[in-house]
């Protein structure tokens, strides 16, 4: 049994990044419906039904942005009606909705991405681009949880010493800048004193090695080189003009051909992935379950 | 404060981004997908959040320079996730200030990256990256002025505010319309207004409070350790 987020973080990133950065930057209106629906049941499949307030954001994009795209786009040449003299044209309209069920597939593979990454992760990722950026990195993300912890240790103490009103704006103002100065004083004490006890176990002495329990096996090498030559023949078809929707002066759907429809059932494959190993994984084990 | 250790590296990035790449990227992006600005600006963000990490020089023993920044970094992250007052750009200014322009420039990235984990990562991460790090990188540069007088301080705490807002509403127009058109960028002004009005506020504000306490804590451990 072997999770999505388990697997190598170069591949899930590879993967993740080459998904979103093609629905960013398409504007073939099925293949981000496609896109969007595969993301948004990724995130489902992770999180559970919960998180309405992402769910109802990410989801009114369309609807929002084609309200307002008519606002100030006049191209198009269908006038659905006039408002304050200015036309609402249908394909202002469309491409409103298409810019919205983009931005809300982004949003929903960027959230997958933040679900499936850690810490450790990004540590990973960054050291074989520059190690001194990803020790800062990993420095900043241990501190906020520790600086977090003294937060609210600090802001109980302030409050017990009594200077400060309850429910008074200005106090509160005043409260939150004195925790936060105090915050910083330790803060810079802690991090010259992690300095120096970093200096004196000789750190920077000598190149260092360090241990991380991620592996490339044969089933990550497969990952990315399927979504790399995926994620290649719909550029490159895209880049031949395949599979282009037209939206001004008129709204132009591809014709139905072999290339149009096959660029889709790419992407869509591509995009199901993550999808389609967990569906595997959870079936191989219901059958593992099924032999006991 | 040294981000990429190998000098030959640091060289190359520094002829071939600016000469080469980006132009080639220009020239590639608008000929194989025409009128696609948003991809093009999101590539030359990255290009040159990169060229600048790559011109940061050898200066200084690195590791409490580095150790500061990612002090700074996580306390500007956890200033984010406050309500309604950010101190992001005020923390940014001041380690731009008192560590340097380039400690400024990262502290200003890395907790536009860092803090949109819990806010949302998106493509609008590296632009606010760039915008947060300018903002660091020239308070870094202007720190002699700023640290003289007060008022210097708050106006350029104002005015990093506001073009914060404008910067970001650039990307906002790009990606939501397609294109940029002046007016539609006029609309997103507009409708940020009360978001720029609270970037500049807050930032104000924090700086007002916290800026002479922070010199001196910066200045008292500058001493103290002898940095």
């Amino acid at each position: 049994m072997r999770h999505f987020q388990e697997m190598n973080p170069t591949a899930v990133t590879v993967h993740l990044l080459l998904t979103a950065g093609i629905a960013m930057f398409s504007d073939n209106m099925i293949l981000l419906g496609f896109s969007l629906l595969c993301a948004a049941a990724f995130y489902v499949m992770q999180k559970g039904m919960t998180n309405w307030r992402f769910h109802f954001f990410a989801l009114s994009m369309p609807l929002v942005i084609a309200v307002l795209n008519p606002l100030w786009n006049q191209h198009g040449t269908t006038i659905l009606f006039f408002m304050n003299q200015r036309a609402v044209t249908l394909e202002a309209i469309l491409y409103g909705v298409m810019a919205g069920m983009r931005l809300s597939a982004v949003l929903y593979w960027f959230q997958n991405f933040t679900l499936l990454m850690n810490s450790e992760k990004i540590f990973y990722l960054l050291r074989c681009l520059s190690p001194k950026l990803a020790l800062v990195f990993s420095m900043a993300l241990r501190n906020i949880s520790v600086y977090q912890g003294q937060l609210k240790k600090i802001h109980q103490a302030q409050k017990a010493l009594g200077m400060y009103r309850e429910n008074h704006l200005i106090d509160d103002i005043r409260i939150s800048l004195r925790v936060f100065s105090v915050l910083l004083s330790w803060a810079l004490e802690n991090g010259i004193i992690t300095a120096n006890s970093m200096a004196a176990r000789g750190y920077g002495v000598q190149k260092r090695s360090s241990f991380t329990h991620y592996r490339w096996t044969g089933y990550d090498l497969v990952l990315t080189a399927v979504s790399l030559v995926m994620a290649a023949s719909v550029v490159w078809a895209a880049a031949e003009g395949y599979g282009q929707w037209q939206y001004y002066p008129v709204v132009v759907v591809p014709s139905c051909s072999v290339m149009n429809i096959g660029i889709t059932g790419i992407y869509v494959i591509l995009a199901s992935l993550p999808l389609i190993h967990e569906g595997k994984e959870i079936l191989t084990w219901k059958c593992l379950l099924r032999k006991i | 404060m040294i981000v990429i250790s190998s000098g030959r590296v640091r060289r190359i990035i520094g002829i071939v981004f600016p000469m080469i790449l980006i132009p080639a990227l220009v020239l590639i992006t608008s000929y194989v997908f025409p009128q696609n600005y948003a991809l093009n600006s999101l590539l030359i963000v990255i290009c040159a959040l990169v060229l600048f990490v790559a011109g940061f020089d050898r200066r200084e023993i690195g590791t409490r320079r580095a150790v500061l920044v990612s002090v700074m970094t996580a306390l500007s992250v956890i200033g984010r996730l406050f309500p309604v007052m950010k101190p992001v750009s005020a923390i940014t200014i001041l380690s731009g200030m008192y560590l340097g322009a380039e400690s400024g420039f990262l502290v200003g990235a890395l907790s536009a990256v860092l803090s949109d984990f819990f806010m949302g990562q998106g493509p609008w991460t590296p632009f606010q990256m760039l915008s947060w790090g300018l903002i660091g990188l020239g308070a870094g540069w202007c720190a002699p002025l700023l640290c003289r007088r007060k008022w210097t301080l708050l106006v350029y705490g104002a005015l990093s505010g506001a073009a914060f807002s404008m910067l970001m509403d650039i990307w906002t127009t790009i990606w939501t319309y397609g294109r940029f058109s002046a007016a539609a960028y006029l609309t997103a002004i507009v409708s940020a207004v009360p978001f720029t009005l609270q970037y500049a506020v807050s930032n104000v504000i924090f700086l007002w409070g916290l800026g002479k306490p922070m010199g001196d804590k910066f200045k008292r451990i500058q001493k103290k350790y002898g940095l």
